[in-house]
């Protein structure tokens, strides 16, 4: 039997296809969101079958997450993407304690309990300051891709000081780095700390090793050492960070099949 | 006094009777009364358009109109001086913008929709207003108070705020006096012990009362929600019809059969800043997740209803100033009450978990949280979620993802004991 999970997040819709026995992933897919995103995440869940050689009614269960869950009609029910990445990232590297998942309009930072179960969480408020998108606007305003950011911050000798907490005055900060000759590396590198001392600063006290990296902004280079000269803990990317709240999903459909749960 | 409100018959009353409203409610002669006497939940869903007539009415035969801004001003000594004590916290998102021409933009909602309220003239009960009573409970409104007061009669209690403190409670006491002075002195009146105790027997009747209400939802599957719980109050306290309203809708909910549901919701305890009329979308958010609101300990739940006045006190004054003191403000430091009584409220309405409220910067709320969050995790043992917002509903879906999600934990430590 095969279940799915389908988490359409702000940016990105990915879906995950699975056996429901082994766990095993049999196929997986992401395409850009958009305005229509019950039809785009319908066809892409469509094509990843088709392309799979397997049909719809193959599927014995689907559950949807993101924050684009609940207009996914054809999903069977609908499970949070905080629990979706815990249970991923616990599937994936059994002893994490700390996940923290940066997407494209949320950052957040869950706990787990030693059973893998999530037992706190904290998430960024109204403010894009700390998510994807923040990098995204940072990328357009010194005029590069998304996947440059990194490897221009690894460059930098002295990262810039960002200090804002709202993006659109952080653009501002930004603009007037720049005019004042602050190379383009070390705003990155700047941006990339100033992203990884909120999430700092949202983790408080309550980090413990080991920390699993997951969302779509685990894949920006240096990230990942960003968050560990913040936190003070090495990081683990989550294996395909971008996917790992869609598999956690479709964990969850299998456990629901297999009536493990409520 | 306090069995005024079960009988229907007007004669019943005595005319400086506060339980006793100058037109309408026990006397039945109103149409409007007549209509949804028997409905308790029509009656308090209409609750500010009956205000509203009451207060119309009572002003009309010279009553007093008194605005107050907070559970610490003691309405007893409002109504012992002829006076009808309304709440004018502001609850609208609408009424920000026009504050924010005023007051910077980085203050809590309440305060800033109050304000919109006042420079935009549009609360009726606050342009009937003769006076305002304000106190000094968080610095933003003690100095939007200030600007308040450059075009209306503001009368600001000073709150002592180190409650353990050996002065504190003479000071309260000193402030109490000064406010009963100038009730008298603007409405010419005397206030009497007598008038005073009459006045503390009709309140001790109301908290009692919604303290009944409220007790409904320590049942194992109570019969209503918290949210219809939470509309079972009036801005203006004493309202004879609203006692009755308030007994039928007991009688009402303890005779109820409830049906089980499929999956019993999650017992919350809210706590934190007031949910004021008009600013229930949390509330709203939480128990459309299938979450079920079972205490609120602020402002507009529990915390004032907790503890009644000592109506046979040698000096009624001291009496009021006690009851009203302790009151587990968020201003006070420390405020070990709030504790404690979260503590027993968690004992009494078994929450699965609790989720703190903190409108955008009110700084006291927010720091305590920390202490709240402790109490939760490591001495009762349940999951805890703060949720910091403003009147705007622009962050409904993450609030909504946030509730869900911690839902989602209860339920899984659940399945797993």
């Amino acid at each position: 039997m095969i279940c799915a999970g389908i988490d359409a997040g702000s940016r990105t819709i990915k879906v995950v296809l699975i056996d429901t026995e082994s766990k095993r992933i049999i196929a997986k897919d992401i395409i850009d969101q958009g305005i229509e995103q019950s039809t785009l995440a319908l066809e892409l869940f469509e094509n990843t079958l088709s392309k799979s050689g397997l049909k719809k009614q193959d599927v014995s269960f689907v559950v949807a997450t993101g924050y684009g869950r609940n207009a996914i009609d054809f999903a069977d029910t609908t499970i949070t993407e905080i629990t979706c990445h815990g249970v991923g990232v616990h599937h994936l590297v059994p002893d994490a304690m700390t996940i923290i998942d940066i997407g494209g309009q949320d950052s957040k930072l869950l706990r787990l309990d030693e059973n893998g179960k999530v037992r706190d969480f904290v998430m960024n408020d109204r403010c894009a300051a700390g998510t994807g998108r923040f990098l995204e606007i940072v990328a357009q305003r010194l005029n590069v891709e998304l996947d440059s950011i990194g490897k221009m911050a690894a460059k930098s000798k002295s990262p810039s000081p960002i200090s804002s907490m709202c993006v659109v005055f952080a653009e501002t900060e930004i603009t007037g780095l720049l005019a004042c000759g602050a190379s383009r590396d070390d705003i990155a590198a700047g941006v990339q700390a100033s992203i990884a001392t909120r999430i700092a600063g949202m983790a408080g006290r309550r980090v413990m090793a080991p920390i699993v990296f997951t969302g779509g902004v685990a894949l920006v280079p240096e990230m990942d050492n960003a968050l560990k000269s913040a936190l003070g803990h090495e990081i683990t990317i989550s294996p395909d960070p971008q996917t790992t709240g869609a598999f956690g999903a479709a964990i969850l459909a299998a456990r629901k099949l297999n009536g493990e749960h409520k | 006094m306090s069995k005024c409100c079960g009988n229907i018959n007007e004669d019943a009353f005595k005319p400086d009777d506060p339980c006793n409203p100058p037109s309408h409610g026990c006397t039945g002669t109103n149409a409007n009364t007549n209509n949804t006497a028997d409905c308790p939940v029509t009656w308090f869903g209409n609750m500010i358009q009956n205000c509203y007539d009451y207060a119309t009415d009572a002003k009309s035969k010279g009553k007093h109109i008194v605005g107050i801004m907070c559970e610490y001003t003691p309405r007893e000594l409002i109504m012992a001086a002829g006076g009808i004590p309304v709440c004018l916290c502001g609850g609208s998102a609408e009424m920000i913008p026009p504050a924010e021409e005023y007051l910077p933009a980085n203050l809590c909602p309440l305060i800033k929709s109050t304000y919109g309220y006042h420079v935009k003239k549009a609360n009726p009960f606050l342009e009937m207003s003769e006076l305002i009573v304000a106190e000094t409970t968080c610095d933003g409104k003690k100095k939007m108070y200030e600007l308040m007061s450059l075009t209306r009669n503001v009368h600001v209690l000073e709150l002592p705020q180190k409650p353990d403190d050996e002065d504190a409670m003479s000071h309260w006491v000193s402030q109490l006096r000064d406010l009963k002075a100038k009730l008298e002195e603007l409405f010419n009146i005397e206030i009497t012990d007598e008038k005073i105790r009459q006045a503390i027997r009709t309140m001790n009747k109301e908290r009692q009362l919604r303290r009944e209400l409220a007790e409904l939802m320590k049942s194992e599957s109570p019969a209503l929600t918290g949210r219809q719980l939470l509309d079972y109050k009036s801005i203006i306290s004493g309202i004879c019809a609203d006692f009755q309203q308030y007994s039928k809708a007991i009688d009402m909910y303890k005779s109820k059969k409830i049906q089980s549901s499929e999956t019993s919701p999650v017992r919350v305890l809210l706590t934190g800043v007031p949910v004021v009329h008009g600013a229930e979308r949390v509330l709203d958010i939480i128990e459309s997740s299938n979450g079920l609101v079972v205490a609120m300990d602020n402002c507009t739940g529990l915390k004032p209803i907790l503890e009644d006045v000592d109506e046979n006190a040698d000096d009624p004054i001291v009496a009021l100033a006690q009851k009203y003191f302790n009151l587990p403000c968020s201003v006070m430091t420390k405020n070990d009450r709030r504790m404690e009584v979260l503590r027993q409220m968690a004992q009494d309405y078994k929450p699965d978990c609790i989720i703190e409220l903190i409108w955008q910067a009110c700084i006291t709320y927010d720091v305590e949280s920390y202490l709240v969050k402790k109490l939760a995790e490591d001495e009762l043992g349940i999951p805890y979620l703060r949720i910091e917002t403003d009147y705007s509903p622009s962050d409904s879906a993450r609030i909504g993802l946030r509730v869900e999600a911690l839902f989602e934990t209860v339920r899984e430590r659940s399945t797993c004991k």
